[in-house]
């Protein structure tokens, strides 16, 4: 029972991991949170849909689709709405509610294309039984891609020039700016790249609940508290608080059904370690 | 639905919307917090109306508490942001209002769960006709908002309002004064969250039925979008805004019954109201009716003897 509620705390994380990757290094170099994340990952999970809805349609093109769409949705939406809006120097607050607004955009603009009827994938996963244990193929791969995500990322953070920058922008623009660094190149790529994660954190949601407008929103609080938890812009803590909340989630939901209240709370969980980080660690974890 | 009546109906939203609009322009209009959970104060008003109407108590006092609820609840929430970047704030409150809606959903024993409940009409013995119910429904709103109008534009043009408005430019600066900036803060998220409370209760009250479904994050975006449309800073503007944005959003509804389009209204009325907020903030962010100076009178004058009325 504890072996199973372990794997699940991975697979929990896993997607996290993928979902707020982008958020937190977006929130770290732009300085304030993207709310149409929690959308991103629903447009991840319906490109995917246009490969998944067929019972042979095979789940990696599907990744790679979601990830250079949503990847796209999103530098688009930063060229047009957020930059300019930056640019004006616009409020923080104002930025935020653009996000929400931008979200409801995507949100209805995929709820006209695809409607709002509850749709699922076509794919059945293998499942292996290893002992006690219940994996299914779908968690092997997203487990697996949450790990290449990561290590990628820490390559690509810590050897490459563009890691680097984005490394000197989220500590200090305007010291960064005087290095010669591009800082609209590398906030533009960074926006691609985290939001093609969380376009793949859709399609692996999908794969395990089921494809509505609404499923990006249902994520948005643990993406949230995740992404406080690690302390904003920091991926390496986001690592570490995906992996609290994967494990808090899990088993707190047997502990919660075991008091006899309703595993609707499970959200509850990230709503209360994200109060309590917000009194004792503002700052997250790491620092 | 007679048309007279989906009239004086839309009138009650309008009424409803506005209340809500003037409480987030305390919150960010004049002290520059961002609540992104409004829905959750109007929820918890709305709930623990209906809650506490059931067991026979006057329907002022059922409304207060409903208020009084919604201020700790308001406190006790932003509390742990306020002292922090406004970011956190918002992601607080966003969150705050999905939980409260959550509990509200899951715990059937509360208030019916998914299933809702019924609030009993404090008109019922009256026997009125459903235009009739509409319109008294309609005159105890409308007094409400009077009543918050003039206390808000009371309180926001004196010198505790212009404490307000120097957090929202610099709350350093006003720290460095010797003011309790926090201390401020709080206040004004206990009167903002009283006030939804409020706007809840009286909800309940006119609708008879309340559930879960009705509290959606929406509801915050549309305060927002008519704070936004009619002006930060500007009671009278928070009236405007909400006027406009509900008379456009049951325009469309109606629309949708004689217009044939081939796409969703629903869907469209959405994407629209998102370009629309996208587009006033990056091109008319002052919205429709401007600040205005503040209405106090000076130290100097007074020290001088000059009338207050001039």
């Amino acid at each position: 029972m504890t072996g199973q509620i372990l794997v699940n705390s991975l697979v929990t994380a896993s997607l996290y991991l993928l979902a707020a990757t982008g958020l937190t290094l977006t929130f770290g170099l732009s300085r304030f949170p993207n709310f149409a994340y929690a959308e991103f990952v629903t447009a991840g999970a319906f490109i995917g849909f246009l490969i998944l809805q067929n019972p042979d349609g095979n789940i990696l093109t599907a990744l790679l689709l979601s990830f250079f769409g949503v990847g796209l949705i999103s530098m688009l939406s930063y060229s047009v709405v957020f930059r300019p809006l930056v640019a004006r120097s616009t409020n923080l607050i104002y930025l935020m509610i653009s996000s929400i607004a931008l979200g409801y955009v995507l949100r209805h603009t995929i709820g006209e294309i695809w409607g709002w009827r509850t749709q699922s994938y076509q794919q059945l996963w293998q499942v292996y039984q290893i002992g006690d244990l219940r994996i299914t193929f779908l968690w092997i791969i997203m487990f697996v891609t949450a790990l290449c995500a990561g290590i990628i990322l820490h390559l690509f953070l810590t050897r490459s020039r563009l890691g680097k920058a984005i490394r000197a922008i989220a500590n200090n623009p305007d010291l960064a700016a005087v290095t010669g660094i591009n800082k609209q190149k590398i906030i533009l790529l960074t926006w691609f790249f985290g939001a093609g994660l969380a376009g793949t954190a859709g399609v692996f949601r999908a794969a395990a609940t089921r494809v509505v407008p609404m499923l990006g929103w249902d994520i948005l609080l643990p993406m949230f508290a995740v992404t406080v938890l690690g302390g904003i812009g920091n991926f390496y803590g986001l690592i570490v608080a995906a992996l609290i909340l994967g494990f808090a989630e899990n088993f707190g939901v047997v502990f919660l059904t075991g008091i006899g209240l309703s595993n609707e709370y499970r959200m509850a969980i990230a709503f209360v370690i994200l109060i309590v980080i917000l009194v004792f660690r503002p700052k997250g974890l790491a620092r | 639905m007679d048309p007279m009546v989906f009239l004086l109906d839309t009138l009650v939203f309008v009424g409803i919307f506005m209340i809500l609009t003037l409480s987030l322009n305390l919150e960010y209009g004049f002290t520059g917090l961002g609540n992104f959970g409004k829905v959750a104060f109007f929820m918890v008003g709305a709930y623990i109306y209906a809650i506490t109407i059931q067991f026979g108590l006057p329907f002022y006092i059922s409304l207060v508490l409903g208020a009084v609820v919604a201020a700790i609840l308001g406190a006790l929430v932003s509390l742990p942001a306020l002292r922090l970047r406004e970011d956190y704030l918002a992601i607080t409150t966003i969150a705050f209002g999905e939980i409260v809606r959550i509990i509200f959903k899951a715990e059937q024993a509360i208030a019916g769960g998914v299933w809702g409940i019924a609030v009993p009409s404090i008109f019922q013995d009256l026997n009125l006709s459903i235009r009739m119910s509409v319109i008294v429904n309609l005159l105890l709103i409308y007094c409400m908002v009077a009543v918050i109008f003039i206390i808000l534009q009371m309180l926001t043009n004196s010198p505790y309002g212009r404490v307000l408005r120097s957090i929202r430019e610099d709350d350093e600066a006003v720290a460095a004064l010797g003011k309790n900036v926090i201390y401020y803060k709080v206040q004004v998220f206990m009167i903002g969250s009283a006030i939804a409370g409020i706007a809840g209760g009286l909800y309940a009250q006119y609708l008879r039925f309340i559930e879960p479904n009705m509290f959606l994050p929406l509801v915050t975006f549309f305060v927002w979008i008519m704070l936004i449309l009619g002006g930060t800073g500007n009671n009278k503007g928070a009236l405007v805004g909400a006027l406009l944005i509900e008379f456009i959003s049951r325009g469309s509804r109606i629309a949708k019954d004689y217009v044939a389009l081939p796409v969703d209204p629903h869907n469209v009325q959405f994407v629209l109201f998102g370009i629309l907020i996208i587009i006033l903030i990056m091109y008319w962010p002052n919205g429709l009716l401007r600040e205005k100076q503040i209405q106090t009178v000076p130290e100097r004058r007074i020290a001088h003897g000059d009338s207050v009325s001039k």
